[in-house]
């Protein structure tokens, strides 16, 4: 008899047998035991990878900061809060799927995303379709509230027009009328180039530029054609990595000596991450967190930095105020349905523990746009023993300002009879 | 000696038995009532056949002619852009959409297919990559027709008429996964009829030994080129499913890295089985569902999973299978 039998079943049998238990696990996810309270489910589609993930990082870390606080105080509604992340890759193929499998598989109660635009637009289509509450924390491109504005679509940061607005006029008074733009090829790009060129003309001046795929990583074509083209500032529109690498190779090639920098965005996770060299410039930021005198802010900055050990950027905010308007809407509709919730949500105004800055700031009803101010300053290195102090904020501009009257965004708000 | 060796080539689809294809159709039909209780849901299962068609489709070039494409996503991007932009600005006939979707992808597969033909092995591959990339970088660039980067918004499936019947796969899901699955039917059905058919046996030959076919006069440039506008066509069919599933169409899917996943599904299937592209995309595609909710780096454990496979099973899951079936 073979001795490798042992009771009739062979060795071969009994290693399938164990792998087969073994992946059984892989095959099916443990069945959820039935529960008093089912959590309240947040979906959040942020690019964990690709040129943006160290904002989409830092956004979901903001939200994770406000569910943990806001899970030992009751929730929302009375229920625990659960946040599922998901990888959007910075892709909107794999955005738009990721997103029907948080509301098709785990039933979402919100999808909050994208930082990417083109991703963040193309949500809003689905979510639309099914009907779920969705916050948009910073993907930047008009329509998403403008011509496509949608009834169950908020957002949180600025539409391009008001970031382009807000800095437009320091850029024309301190520097001059030419301008060099080097700019992403997709929605975000698109329209915030737009709003910089129309300003510019109203202005009476001229300008050159380059749009260039997202993911680029050498630009010295480009810079040598900003170098012919003699401009008095170069607004590097380009976002994340690709800004950052821009940045660099600016200060390679000397071209600091030659023009001025400026633009929209310069985020603090980009500020840390260029030469000194390269912190310069006039830009706008979203939120600032050195704001002396008003409440709250150096609670939510010492969390953050006690939580992730980071300097809390405008990405932070982004995703703690997405977890709290959740909180704020369900709790004023006293229900998680998504037609009541945005209602709710219309003209509300943010508690200052939320807002985190001065003024009143609220989603407007017509374009369920959130009014909140923009920093704008100067960009520098560091000052001080602080290395996150690398911008001086010299002018808060209020959002309903730079953002103009709902009409001109060209958003019909309509919402389905319920 | 070589006799044997044709026959055991050509014969083993014959002989085979009925049983794994009622089998796997059971499975198909059965989705919409067990998947949910495995923690699934039936996009999934949609996203499943959509890429299984189109890893079939590669694998009557692959696995049944025996030259290599990289670039089939251009012919499943251009079947999905072709209907979505039907829907967006010609029609809302979802059929008539699936129409154009297949013949933009079908015909371009040809006339590409053309230029093609004439190179072998890693430069027939390397062309094929190449013509993708043009497809891919024109979505990319067309900003005003194809949305650019962001991609083909604003469309949607539209209900079925069929006489004074309307079929609403708009808002059923499970009505437009059974649409899915008789499309991939229809598709796999006339796959499998043209590999039964003397057209199928000659390739079948030319993939055994392409010199021994051209001395026996048959006209190999022909038939790889028919072969690869007949794997175009019905790549197409799935591009344009595709756009159905997500109402939505973006340069990625032109892209060839999603060639390459669809490579990557055939050869883990195993190629040599007809059936085993199928089961390569639905590990793929539910390993990455699954995967990608944990970590970021889902990519790897797939990568790693091939490379098993590729050691270990070299005639794919489906072929080690059957191998050892027969033992």
């Amino acid at each position: 008899m073979d001795s490798r039998i042992i009771a009739g079943i062979g060795r071969r049998s009994l290693i399938k047998a164990g792998v087969a238990l073994g992946a059984l696990p892989l095959a099916a996810p443990a069945i959820i035991e039935a529960r008093g309270e089912t959590p309240v489910k947040i979906g959040m589609i942020d690019p964990l990878t690709g040129v943006y993930s160290a904002f989409a990082q830092s956004e979901v870390q903001g939200a994770q900061y406000a569910v943990a606080s806001l899970n030992k105080s009751g929730g929302i509604l009375g229920r625990q809060i659960e946040l599922l992340v998901e990888d959007s890759a910075n892709d909107v193929g794999t955005g738009v799927q990721k997103a029907r499998k948080l509301i098709d598989r785990d039933q979402v109660n919100a999808i909050f995303g994208d930082v990417n635009s083109a991703i963040a637009y193309a949500l809003s289509q689905v979510t639309n379709e099914k009907k779920v509450l969705q916050i948009v924390p910073g993907g930047h491109t008009d329509p998403i509230t403008g011509k496509d504005c949608k009834w169950n679509v908020f957002r949180i940061c600025n539409t391009t027009t008001m970031d382009a607005t807000a800095i437009s006029g320091t850029l024309l008074e301190k520097f001059g009328k030419r301008w060099f733009f080097i700019t992403p090829d997709y929605a975000y790009g698109h329209t915030l180039q737009a709003a910089f060129v129309k300003n510019l003309k109203a202005a009476g001046g001229e300008y050159e530029g380059d749009m260039l795929p997202l993911s680029t990583s050498d630009f010295s074509a480009t810079l040598i054609k900003a170098r012919a083209y003699k401009p008095q500032v170069l607004l590097n529109n380009m976002g994340g990595q690709a800004q950052i690498n821009c940045m660099k190779q600016f200060i390679q090639f000397g071209m600091n000596k030659e023009m001025a920098l400026g633009g929209a965005l310069f985020e603090l996770e980009s500020i840390l991450s260029v030469p000194p060299e390269a912190r310069s410039g006039w830009w706008d930021m979203e939120w600032w967190w050195d704001q002396p005198g008003v409440p709250h802010v150096a609670e939510f900055v010492a969390g953050i930095k006690a939580a992730t050990n980071k300097p809390a950027s405008a990405r932070h905010w982004f995703g703690f105020v997405a977890i709290h308007t959740v909180k704020i809407a369900a709790e004023k509709a006293k229900s998680l349905d998504a037609i009541k919730m945005a209602h709710a949500l219309e003209d509300e105004v943010l508690p200052p523990e939320v807002a985190l800055q001065p003024g009143k700031i609220a989603y407007r009803a017509g374009d369920h746009e959130l009014m909140a101010n923009i920093f704008t300053g100067e960009v520098h290195p560091a000052k001080g023993s602080n290395p996150a102090s690398v911008f001086t904020t010299a002018k808060l501009v209020p959002g309903e300002k730079a953002a103009g009257p709902v009409a001109d965004t060209g958003c019909h708000m309509t919402f389905p009879s319920a | 000696m070589s006799t044997t060796t044709a026959d055991t080539v050509f014969e083993r689809p014959a002989q085979r038995s009925w049983l794994p294809t009622v089998a796997i159709w059971v499975v198909l039909l059965t989705v919409p009532l067990w998947l949910p209780w495995i923690g699934g849901y039936t996009a999934l299962a949609g996203r499943v056949l959509v890429l299984g068609l189109a890893a079939m489709a590669l694998n009557f070039l692959l696995g049944f002619t025996g030259v290599m494409s990289f670039g089939h996503a251009a012919y499943f991007g251009l079947g999905c852009y072709g209907t979505g932009l039907t829907l967006k600005y010609l029609s809302d006939s979802t059929p008539l959409a699936m129409l154009v979707g297949i013949l933009l992808g079908g015909i371009a597969g040809t006339v590409f297919g053309a230029l093609i033909v004439r190179r072998r092995g890693v430069y027939f591959a390397m062309v094929t990559i190449a013509f993708g990339q043009i497809c891919y970088y024109v979505a990319y660039r067309w900003n005003s027709l194809t949305g650019g980067d962001d991609g083909l918004r604003g469309f949607q499936r539209q209900p079925l008429h069929i006489g004074n019947w309307i079929i609403d796969i708009q808002n059923n899901p499970v009505l437009f996964y059974y649409f899915i699955a008789a499309v991939f039917a229809v598709c796999i059905g006339l796959m499998a009829f043209l590999l039964r058919s003397p057209f199928g046996r000659t390739l079948l030959a030319i993939r055994e030994n392409e010199r021994r076919a051209r001395f026996l006069g048959i006209p190999v440039e022909r038939h790889i080129w028919l072969s690869f506008s007949i794997s175009c066509f019905f790549t197409a069919a799935a591009g344009s499913l595709y756009a159905l599933l997500n109402n939505f169409a973006d340069p990625m899917t032109l892209h060839f890295t999603l060639s390459g996943e669809i490579v990557i599904m055939a050869v883990m299937g195993g190629m040599r089985a007809f059936w085993g592209p199928l089961v390569g995309a639905a590990v793929f595609v539910v390993l990455q569902d699954y995967i990608s909710s944990m970590t970021v780096n889902w990519m790897s454990f797939i990568g790693l999973l091939f490379v098993l496979v590729v050691l270990f099973f070299p005639r794919g899951l489906l072929g080690f299978v059957r191998a050892y079936s027969e033992k």
